[in-house]
């Protein structure tokens, strides 16, 4: 993390490359996902990939928002703070993407917590521990993020785990569907 | 008669009724349909066990013992699509057991889709897609293509050691992997994962808290991206040819015979890494963990 203070957002520089290049990975599974969503008789199943597309464009958000928070000027002029009032219109686009990533994830959290309620109480507690210890997974790695923003290691570590978190719970609440 | 008789008599009576009792709550099925020798085989069951074998005849044959609870089994097959589905009491709420032994042409792809039961396949050659909530999977696979799911039942996976594509993954089960080549995928979230891949070309895994193990050979130009968050990874890796490391983790250590020159990732935060290259760096290897250990090696 940079200790330069920055006194202009023309100091900044325009692109930041990632650590690598991660369109083969996402292009490959999108097709992956799609050749194993249609069935043979030509039906369409709903997968989990929205979900998880969805999760990993909000996680990019919260990686640019924590890189933002760790060299955006305050009106004061001390770096890091809370994030200035939303105005530019890409932002109100990720604060809405934001905002139906968290009713998506808090819903099938719900949807989850019903599904639980009907499995036998050893899986229950089996699963339930499972998909909690994959929540603290991600809030260790926010909390990591917030001390270290600019970590290419923990970007991509927090877009796969909200990715997988959600792949997971769309897992739990769609299981013992019968499909035939 | 004497009092004491009596009650034996009644005795012998009871104990010789309760096995025909227990018997009017279960009933056996023997279906058998023809199919196409490489036909499409669907299965569903809620609870019990499925267990497919595959024989080297065109047809499918459905033996088993169903629970009072379970209404009757669906046997259908046409146009090389053979349906065989548990159907249970509408609005029924117990899971009534249906253990089904089930033989198709060894070269039909497979699917099977369960809850509670336990599900087994051994001699199919084709395509399977084998799932199950909390019931545990063995399978044999050997076919191009096949994906193994579970949320908290265990997954025991001998491939047939030719080059295939296999995905499995598991929320809070484990998985034991043997004979696997080709392409692999897994994804864990707490089950503990242990892999065996003779020649493989790409193998991708994920994991938050299980422990992952993999032992590979790798082909020339192979590919491994492995990635944890507090899991351990430890990677016992072959290939002639060379391989090059990109490892990485925030909090972990990197060990092994091939962590001579791990160092730290930031000069003031915490971290370490390892790339290094061993051969032509033919193979790349990708490991990276939040908090997990990682361990690399060679031989």
């Amino acid at each position: 993390m940079t200790t330069r203070r920055v006194k202009g957002i023309g100091e900044l520089p325009r692109d930041i490359p990632p650590a690598r290049d991660l369109w083969p990975a996402i292009a490959e599974a999108i097709q992956a996902d799609l050749a194993m969503r249609v069935v043979p008789d030509g039906r369409r199943r709903v997968g989990w990939w929205p979900a998880v597309g969805l999760a990993a464009s909000v996680a990019l958000v919260a990686v640019g928002v924590f890189i933002g928070q760790g060299i955006a000027p305050k009106p004061d002029g001390r770096l890091a703070g809370n994030p200035a009032p939303v105005t530019d219109a890409g932002m109100v686009k990720a604060s809405l993407r934001q905002a139906e990533y968290e009713k998506q994830r808090e819903q099938l959290w719900t949807d989850v917590q019903n599904k639980l309620n009907t499995m036998a109480p050893a899986e229950r507690e089996k699963v339930g521990a499972s998909l909690n210890t994959l929540r603290r997974s991600i809030q260790e790695i926010e909390t990591a993020l917030g001390r270290d923003p600019a970590n290419a290691l923990l970007q991509e570590l927090l877009v796969s785990s909200c990715q997988e978190e959600m792949r997971a719970l769309t897992v739990v609440r769609d299981s013992g569907r019968q499909e035939l | 008669m004497s009092e004491p008789r009596i009650h034996s008599l009644w005795a012998l009576c009871a104990l010789g009724v309760l096995p025909l009792a227990a018997a009017a709550n279960e009933s056996s099925l023997d279906r058998k349909v023809s199919a196409d020798a490489s036909g499409e085989v669907l299965i569903s069951n809620v609870s019990g066990t499925v267990d497919v074998r595959g024989w080297d005849r065109n047809e499918v044959q459905v033996t088993g013992q169903l629970d009072e609870d379970v209404e009757r089994v669906d046997v259908e097959s046409s146009a090389g699509r053979t349906v065989i589905k548990v159907i249970l009491p509408r609005g029924s709420n117990n899971g009534g057991d249906a253990m089904l032994e089930i033989q198709v042409p060894r070269g039909s792809s497979l699917d099977v889709s369960a809850v509670s039961a336990d599900v087994s396949s051994k001699g199919v050659l084709g395509t399977q897609r084998l799932k199950t909530v909390s019931g545990e999977i063995t399978a044999e696979v050997s076919g191009d293509e096949s994906e193994v799911r579970s949320v908290s039942g265990d997954i025991t996976v001998h491939g047939g050691g030719k080059p295939g594509s296999l995905r499995v993954s598991s929320v809070s089960g484990s998985l034991d992997l043997t004979n696997g080549a080709g392409k692999l995928d897994v994804v864990t979230v707490s089950g503990d994962a242990r892999v065996h891949m003779g020649d493989s070309s790409e193998i991708t895994a994920r994991t938050t808290s299980g422990e992952f193990e993999l032992h590979a050979k790798l082909m020339k130009d192979a590919r491994v991206s492995v990635e944890g968050v507090s899991g351990d990874v430890t990677l016992d890796l072959a290939n002639a040819a060379g391989l090059a490391l990109e490892i990485e983790s925030f909090s972990g250590d990197i060990t092994g015979c091939l962590a001579g020159n791990v160092e730290r990732a930031s000069k003031y935060g915490p971290g370490v890494r390892l790339n290094s290259r061993t051969g032509d760096g033919s193979a790349r290897v990708r490991a990276k963990t939040l908090s997990g250990d990682i361990e690399v090696c060679d031989r």
